[in-house]
């Protein structure tokens, strides 16, 4: 059996070859250039990104050719025009920068809040700790739809009694009732418990405050689940639709999904320009996950976990 | 995966820690629980209050009828269905989506080349609008036209309605959310991997255990916070599904598809019967407590066993 | 790690206060002017039409300020009534006429009543139907922003090539359903007829056009009691099941959304539509007739439209006033004629619909338009304006669909139905 040395910056499972373990005989012969495992996940991506695909290419049709079913998949003459002619139909330089900052604030905020609720539901036995949980997490299970209007109500409130900048059409209203979720404690609670305590205890033994527990040993140890965790965030709030329609009435303040209201009239849809800027709407979270993707990986080595 | 173990200790030196705990516990919480309750709880129940009126949701007449709108709820043979219909759903797209998600983070968790490339077609499926999901599943399933009835042809099975028939329409539904939340069950599991130390396999591939056995006995039960947290997240999705039904079949052909909260949308903004439709926010709210009690639970006992 | 997570809060804190001083929202007027604030759902053609109207009207009025925002369509009602709520309406809303007997409920609603029946507005001048849905008791919620109605586009290359003879002016129910099933061919994939088929009022309202026909009504004269399941109604509805079930010559949308796709690829032979799909068809050479009679009814040519209205709201007297100048200009003859050449859409007055110059030149612009505006003298009948529609509208397209699905027969699917909406219409 071959086995290639522990890599520093360890994969839970896998290594850069294939392991034979287990297999028939006959297939240790056969050795390929490349891992087997690309003629699983060649196909496998294929599937996953089927939608995107198909966005791409009515991105490049015309309109005539887009109101066709079924749909032609090769478009003879690509039309790129489709994205300048997206971008100028809207001030979408405007609203990408508008979405930039709200998902901005609510991922920065919601990575710190939620891992300070998150440690403490994790880690710290505290009185009410059940109870606080249990009602936060009820705020996952009514829908939106329902809640909606007076999540406006109170946002308004905010608005003319706290600081304009929080109220009905500003910015700040579209980050304030986001700024940390039930989710985000949620997920963060599960990834914070599976950090060894006797990690913790060894650094509480020594002095350390719970807070510097948390920025010394639990966060270090937990970028898969923060980035992960960011990913997410990244996701939702850049593509938060119904709380902005509701809660923006001027164009200036519009974020990038409203800006698709451009292209859906109430009988037709440009599908061309829509898709188009969809894509372009995707660009910047693409970007963001494969960046987040460095994080992805847990770095045993520094944590001093062997032996 | 409880924190500590609560043994044996003087009452005077629990007294004092457990209010050294209380405060460092309130204190890291009152943010997050500050934001949630103002943004969070108090519109859940602020619309409570709408459940015991009855409101278009425009005039400013909102009379006050008690219970009459929760009485209703049990008359309502609507209700029964849209309740089967999403017990049905989340049943078929919990499991579902935990399996394929885990079989794909499985695969997706090496270090070959291209592997970000891979993971990045993973994160995209999430990015990709309900909208154009919705359009790809009704092209691939059409019944005349579809690529699903095309491949079935070539076998010699005669073309299916899927989306235009009452009694597939929901399946083709739980295929298609299962596809369109593979992506985030993935990106979970992947994290979750990551936890596994690659000791634990070495030591066990040393010892002859095969990829699989190792892979059962090994990261699966060290997956247990994850499966907890998808568990319980993906069942409170699935009994709040919507977009993908509005998406494509809008509750139809003949209400096969109309899950609970499609229903109560319908209620509230089409048939401008708000109040109604809150009482059914709330029942299903009930519902969904139950049920995420009855999770944390059972995982409880089943970590104390193992 | 902590220094740089300060740095990165710090940089958050500054990031929210640039936002919130920069991208302000609308509200008070630029140096005194009146703001007008209307919302809408146009896009492409409609979308740079309005601006350009807007523009207009704003350098005309330098004392006034309209802006606008584009919204999603469906949605804008759920904005609207959020926004109610929270006392923050807009003042010129475009709503889709459906919502007509809800809107009149809102107290922010100005009731036009008073102000349309003054000189200069003309209010007769509105087709009767766009008047009709507008009114709602004695109160006029609106003024009419469009107007459209149904009508036959067929695929002039499909009839010629099947040795069809094209839809005339003379034809019946009975014609259509013998050419739409010489017209199918499954081996080719190919229907003679497409109907959205997805039990929502876009189902309801192809069908209402053929009750009428047949003699029928959908509520009595006082609006309490269903009528639709009558033999009219059986008729009627028995057309559409011998299409879909027994001729198989009729497409059942079940989604709505491939219809005009369908068309445009040349896969339907004829669709029941209206003016805004015209443009779509790109691909084919399309010819455009009135729906066919009922033979031995005294029904006659009818047709159904379906008018969305401006709505006003009340911001204090001088927002109102401006505002509802600003509607008064917009749906001005010129106005409606400018509109409808830049869009296609029809003129919601009947003076420019009967003026043979402008039909011409629109009709040029987009063939088969004519017919369309033609077409609008024989909208005799409107849907009724009582809040129980949407209950009505759920019954009757559930009736209609569950009959094209082979599910049930139509007297039975249509008493259903029609017992339905008589609880619906007891109750309030």
């Amino acid at each position: 059996m071959t086995h290639t040395a522990i890599p520093a910056v360890g994969t839970a499972s896998g290594d850069p070859q294939p392991t034979h373990t287990g297999a028939a005989p006959l297939l240790r012969r056969v050795r390929l250039p490349f891992s087997p495992w690309h003629l699983v996940l060649i196909p496998t991506s294929f599937l996953l990104v089927v939608p995107l695909l198909w966005m791409l290419i009515t991105s490049l049709q015309t309109p005539g050719e887009a109101n066709k079913f079924p749909p032609d998949l090769v478009p003879e003459h690509p039309r790129w025009q489709n994205y300048p002619d997206a971008w100028d139909a809207a001030p979408f330089g405007h609203f990408f920068l508008n979405s930039l900052t709200v998902t901005t604030v609510v991922l920065i905020s919601n990575l710190l809040v939620c891992s300070l609720a998150g440690y403490a539901f994790a880690r710290i036995r505290f009185l009410g700790r059940g109870a606080l949980f249990v009602v936060l997490m009820a705020t996952l299970m009514v829908p939106f739809q329902v809640t909606m209007i007076p999540v406006f109500l109170i946002v308004k409130w905010f608005g003319d009694n706290i600081w304009e900048g929080l109220g009905i059409d500003h910015i700040g209203a579209l980050m304030l009732p986001n700024l940390a979720t039930a989710f985000g404690i949620f997920f963060l609670r599960q990834f914070f418990q599976t950090v060894p305590v006797e990690l913790e205890e060894a650094a509480r033994v020594d002095g350390t405050s719970r807070i510097g527990v948390m920025f010394k040993i639990i966060l270090p140890l937990s970028m898969p689940a923060l980035s992960t965790l960011a990913a997410l965030t990244v996701l939702t709030s850049w593509n938060d639709f119904l709380w902005p329609l509701i809660v923006i009435t001027s164009t200036d303040t519009m974020t990038v999904p409203l800006g698709m209201s451009y292209f859906q009239g109430a009988h037709t849809t440009q599908w061309p320009l829509l898709m188009a800027a969809n894509v372009m709407s995707l660009l910047p979270m693409l970007l963001v996950f494969m960046v987040a993707q460095r994080y992805f990986v847990q770095s045993v080595a520094s944590t001093g976990l062997k032996g | 995966m409880a924190a500590g173990s609560d043994t044996v200790a003087h009452r005077s030196v629990r007294k004092r820690f457990l209010s050294a705990d209380n405060a460092a516990g309130w204190t890291l919480v009152s943010p997050g629980a500050i934001l949630i309750v103002l943004f969070g709880v108090l519109p859940v129940v602020m619309s409570l209050k709408l459940s015991f009126q009855q409101s278009d949701l425009l005039s400013p007449k909102t009379p006050w009828v008690g219970t009459d709108n929760y009485e209703r709820l049990f008359d309502d043979p609507q209700f029964v269905d849209a309740i089967k219909n999403t017990i049905v759903y989340t049943v078929l797209y919990v499991p579902g989506t935990m399996v394929v998600g885990l079989l794909v983070a499985a695969a997706l968790n090496r270090s070959i080349r291209f592997i970000s490339v891979y993971r990045t077609a993973a994160y995209v499926t999430m990015a990709v609008s309900t909208i154009s999901q919705g359009i790809i599943f009704l092209w691939l399933t059409d019944r005349d036209y579809g690529l699903v009835n095309a491949a079935l042809g070539v076998v010699g099975i005669a073309p299916q309605p899927f989306l235009s028939s009452p009694s597939q329409a929901l399946l083709v539904i739980v295929a298609m959310t299962i596809w369109g939340w593979t992506g985030f069950t993935v990106i979970v599991y992947l994290a979750a991997l990551q936890g596994v130390p690659a000791e634990l396999h070495e030591a066990a591939a040393i010892d002859g255990a095969s990829a699989f056995t190792r892979f059962r006995t090994i990261t699966v039960p060290l997956l247990g916070p994850a499966n907890l947290f998808l568990l319980i997240w993906l069942t409170i999705n699935a009994l709040q599904l919507f977009d993908e039904v509005y998406q494509t079949t809008r509750g139809g052909p003949l209400k096969a598809t109309t899950v609970i909260v499609y229903y109560l949308w319908n209620r509230a903004f089409v048939q401008f019967d708000a109040g109604y439709a809150a009482a059914m926010a709330y029942t299903l709210f009930a519902v969904i407590v139950v049920i995420t009690a009855l999770q944390f639970r059972l995982a409880r006992r089943h970590v104390h066993d193992s | 790690m902590i220094r740089s997570c300060f740095s990165v809060v710090l940089a958050a804190v500054l990031a929210v206060l640039l936002a919130a001083c920069g991208g302000g929202g609308g509200g008070d007027g630029a140096g005194g002017k009146t703001e007008v604030v209307v919302w809408h759902g146009y896009a492409d053609a409609q979308g740079e039409n309005f601006t350009a109207l807007i523009d207009q009207y704003n350098r005309e009025h330098p004392d006034v300020n309209v802006t606008q925002l584009v919204t999603n369509s469906d949605l804008v009602l759920q904005k609207v009534l959020t926004a109610v709520r929270g006392g923050t309406p807009p003042d010129v809303a475009y709503m889709f006429g459906s919502w007509s007997p809800n809107i009149a409920e809102i107290p922010q609603v100005v009731d036009m009543k008073d102000h349309v029946s003054q000189t200069g507005w003309d209010w007769d001048d509105f087709y009767p139907a766009e008047r009709a849905a507008a009114t709602v008791g004695d109160k006029v919620i609106g003024v009419p922003a469009l107007v459209d109605n149904l009508a036959i586009v067929y695929n002039k290359t499909l009839f010629a090539d099947a040795g069809v003879a094209p839809p005339t002016r003379e034809w019946t129910w009975d014609d259509f359903r013998s050419a739409a099933a010489k017209l199918t061919d499954p081996a080719e994939g190919r229907y003679g007829f497409a109907i959205p088929a997805d039990a929502s009022e876009d189902t309801v309202w192809h069908y209402l056009p053929m009750l009428w026909e047949a003699g029928g009504d959908i509520l009595n004269s006082d609006n309490t009691k269903a009528v639709f399941n009558s033999e009219a109604g059986a008729r009627s509805l028995t057309t559409l099941q011998q299409m879909a079930v027994t001729d198989k010559s009729l497409y059942l949308d079940t989604t709505n959304s491939n219809g005009s796709k369908l068309m445009n690829s040349g896969k339907v032979a004829m669709m029941v539509t209206g003016p805004w799909d015209l443009s779509t068809f790109t691909d084919i050479d399309y010819g455009v007739q009135i729906l066919p009679t009922y033979a031995g009814s005294d029904g006659g040519h009818q047709t159904i439209s379906g008018p969305d209205n401006w709505v006003t709201f009340d911001n204090g007297d001088a927002r109102r006033q401006a505002a509802v100048d600003f509607v008064k200009w917009i749906t001005a003859p010129e106005q409606v004629k400018t509109t409808s050449l830049a869009t296609g859409d029809l003129p919601t007055r009947s003076s420019v619909g009967h003026d043979r110059a402008f039909v011409d030149e629109l009709d040029k612009k987009m063939p088969g338009t004519g017919v369309f505006v033609e077409n609008l003298a024989n909208v005799q009948k409107a849907r009724p304006t009582v809040e129980q529609y949407p209950a009505i509208s759920e019954a009757l397209g559930q009736a209609v669909v569950s009959v094209m699905l082979g599910e049930s027969e139509p007297a039975q699917a249509l008493d259903a139905a029609a017992a339905t909406a008589d609880a619906a219409l007891a109750e309030k």
